[in-house]
């Protein structure tokens, strides 16, 4: 019936399909945010401010990833953070205490190393003990954290060595700006190729695609012949790698490695992911709606900033506006049920 | 006993039925509390078992187990509530926010009545806080842990927004006075508690919203065509965990001296450890206020061992963990499981003695059924 259709038609209901998806939504809000704060401050229109937006949406973004593949096959993994700020500290320990020169690749590299060897902690724990990925990281989180900051180290490196010290200076673009200049962070580009390189994964391998299947219906994926247990086993030491990732990532920008942060900050990761569009019950979810909803709840902190707004607002507004979000799924989903039942059975 | 006749012999009957039901199902948690309690008795007999410490437990308990009590009521409805320490710490704040109002602190005019009213409040605030929770998730149709997501940025966000993000210090003693030891030594807080504790087993086990409840976990559609109002005890659940969670906002403002609107934060994923450990059925329908309590109390005597012992309180943080996976992994064998390798192992030693033939062997066990994976 497809194929018969005219090619204005196909566009036509093409681009309805887009104006419907959650990703379209998420680029209206966007923009539309941007305009209202951009009337009411003159000084927000600049390539300064899309710079700063990129610049500190790029933690959350390598997070809420880390959150959406584990996410994707039903899972609800909570030791993210704690698996972060685990890795990069230890990275960051290891270079001061002069194991390596304080190369940043080398501690990107061990960073994820480490992360991705406390994913198959959490993996073997879900596969051998059969326990729920929401449980097994409730434990292993703490665990993580204990483990962190009884053995490794419980000091806050304010200055940290050669270049993971100087990274946060770092710029690849240097734009004027009225009478300074503006710099983007060359951290933004390997983030774009992560997550593209991510989505992908995701869209394009056998192994993206069981993910999906195995969130959807975990029976019919392994009535189809996928390899359940394995696909989840290898989700979440994927996740553990970008948590690592994530976590050099805060060190690396914030030029200092403190143990006790991030702990505790694990709901913005997944607010990120719910704002994208993902379903909580797994099965559903993009990168590119997880990128959107950092970069728009980096888009609120900032515009609150800027507009003179008291932090403890923040919060507020990016509860209401994971509301909104869900609540409009929800009646987009609505709607979309009852145009179905509209058109005529055996049509 | 039986032979009485009388109702009231069949209540105690009843009665016995569940603590037996209790002491069944949450063997693991009693032989891990015994077991640590032995243990740190032994390693450190001047200071572990004393009577101050009991008492510095006792203090522990009350805050958390009255927001894990919630959060096990929700999870009972297959939900869960993870803006309790949100709601908690707003009712506290605006508590104590009412006192200050009238010109009520430390070193001021002090007024019983006032303070119960501020008492009242905070309650009220906990109640319509949940009240909110359960009519986004039973009339919007948001999925729980979304919408206690959110609220619980909104709460915790507009008590943050009302103080400007500074406590408010110095509450009147007749508030303080809700945490801190009466005579014979029994802190106020551990009262209440045991009261919670008492209301919510009641209503879980013996009314018929507590019913209600565990059948909606269960099968919600299964309760829908039975006739049960789904809306009507959504909203009674999570409102039920507010006023728990406003109960737990007053405990921890009466033990501080002070409102903080981002205090303790990191107890709502404590607060699900405990309700895990007390044995709540993940899928919904089971939940028991023995284990919660157990669980609450296991978690305690390992914090002050561990402070006992001068060990390292990151050090807690993992064993948390260690409990954590391994009571739940005990858990999840199922019974049957463990009586069959029993059985299986008294076999084979039998075999290997030569007691019995080879074809003497146990039928084939039946495959347990597949489990999902996560959550």
């Amino acid at each position: 019936m497809k194929a018969t259709q005219p090619y204005s038609r196909r566009v036509v209901s093409r681009l309805l399909t887009i104006g419907q998806s959650n990703e379209f939504v998420l680029v209206l809000v966007i923009v539309v945010l941007c305009l209202l704060v951009g009337l009411a401050e003159r000084n927000f229109w600049n390539l300064g401010t899309a710079f700063d937006i990129a610049r500190n949406s790029l933690e959350t973004v390598v997070f809420a990833l880390a959150f959406l593949v584990v996410l994707l096959v039903g899972g609800i993994d909570v030791s993210f953070d704690a698996i972060g700020i685990f890795s990069g500290y230890t990275a960051a320990w290891i270079a001061v205490s002069g194991y390596y020169d304080s190369d940043i690749i080398l501690a990107f590299v061990l960073a994820g190393l480490i992360g991705l060897g406390l994913g198959a902690v959490n993996a073997v724990i879900v596969d051998r003990l059969r326990l729920p990925v929401l449980i097994a990281t409730l434990a292993t989180r703490s665990v993580f954290v204990g483990v962190l900051l009884t053995y490794i180290g419980a000091f806050w490196y304010n200055f940290l060595p050669g270049q993971l010290g100087d990274f946060h200076y770092w710029q690849v673009i240097r734009v004027p700006v009225g009478r300074g200049s503006t710099s983007l962070h060359p951290l933004v580009i390997p983030v774009l190729v992560l997550a593209v390189v991510l989505w992908l994964v995701l869209s394009r391998t056998m192994f993206g695609r069981g993910l999906y299947a195995v969130g959807g219906d975990a029976e019919a994926a392994r009535r189809a012949g996928f390899p359940v247990r394995r696909l989840v086993f290898m989700a979440l030491c994927l996740a553990g790698l970008l948590a690592g990732l994530g976590g050099m990532v805060h060190v690396s920008l914030g030029g200092n490695a403190d143990p006790y942060e991030l702990v505790g900050s694990e709901l913005t990761p997944i607010a990120a992911v719910v704002l994208g569009g993902a379903s909580i019950f797994g099965g559903k979810g993009t990168v590119l709606g997880t990128v959107l909803g950092a970069v728009l709840i980096s888009l609120i902190n900032y515009s609150m900033v800027s507009l003179g707004v008291p932090a403890a607002w923040t919060q507020v507004i990016v509860g209401l506006f994971i509301l909104i979000a869900i609540a409009s799924q929800l009646m987009r989903g609505r709607r979309r049920a009852r145009s179905l039942l509209a058109i005529p059975s055996g049509a | 006993m039986l032979n009485n006749g009388g109702r009231r012999s069949a209540r105690v009957g009843a009665m016995w039925g569940h603590v037996r039901d209790a002491v069944r199902r949450q063997w693991p948690l009693l032989l891990c509390i015994l077991i640590l309690i032995l243990v740190f008795s032994a390693a450190a007999p001047d200071t572990f078992p004393t009577l101050l410490n009991v008492q510095a437990i006792s203090f522990q308990i009350p805050e958390v187990g009255l927001l894990s009590l919630g959060v096990m009521l929700t999870m009972v409805a297959a939900g869960i509530d993870l803006s309790v320490v949100a709601m908690a710490d707003l009712s506290g704040l605006a508590a104590a926010q009412f006192l200050h109002a009238f010109g009520f602190t430390a070193g001021g005019p002090d007024s019983f009545e006032m303070t119960a009213v501020a008492v009242i409040i905070a309650l009220a605030v906990g109640t319509a806080c949940g009240t909110l929770n359960g009519l986004l998730i039973a009339r919007v149709g948001v999925t729980p842990i979304l919408a206690t997501l959110a609220t619980a940025s909104v709460f915790s966000g507009a008590a943050l927004v009302w103080t400007g993000g500074y406590s408010v210090v110095s509450l009147p003693g007749s508030l303080r006075a809700l945490g801190s030891p009466i005579a014979l030594g029994v802190p106020v807080p551990i009262i209440v508690f045991a009261v919670a504790v008492v209301g919510v087993a009641v209503l879980l086990n013996s009314t018929t919203l507590g019913f209600q409840i565990g059948l909606v976990g269960a099968n919600s559609a299964a309760s829908r065509f039975a006739g049960i109002r789904l809306t009507r005890v959504l909203v009674a659940t999570y409102a039920t965990s507010g006023l728990l969670a406003g109960l737990a906002g007053v405990m921890i403002i009466a033990r501080s001296g002070s409102a903080t609107p981002d205090y303790g934060q990191s107890y709502v994923l404590l607060a699900i450890v405990i309700v895990v450990l007390g044995g709540v059925d993940l899928a919904g329908g089971y939940g028991s206020v023995a284990g919660v309590t157990l669980a609450t109390i296991c978690l305690a005597v390992v914090q002050e061992g561990f402070i006992t012992l001068h060990l390292s309180q990151f050090l807690y943080q993992v064993a948390q963990g260690l409990i954590l996976a391994g009571v739940v992994g005990v858990r999840l064998i199922p019974s049957r499981d463990l009586r069959h390798r029993l059985h299986r192992a008294v076999a084979v030693t039998r075999l290997a003695a030569g007691e019995v033939e080879p074809a003497d062997r146990d039928a084939p066990v039946p495959k347990s059924e597949p489990r999902r994976p996560g959550a």
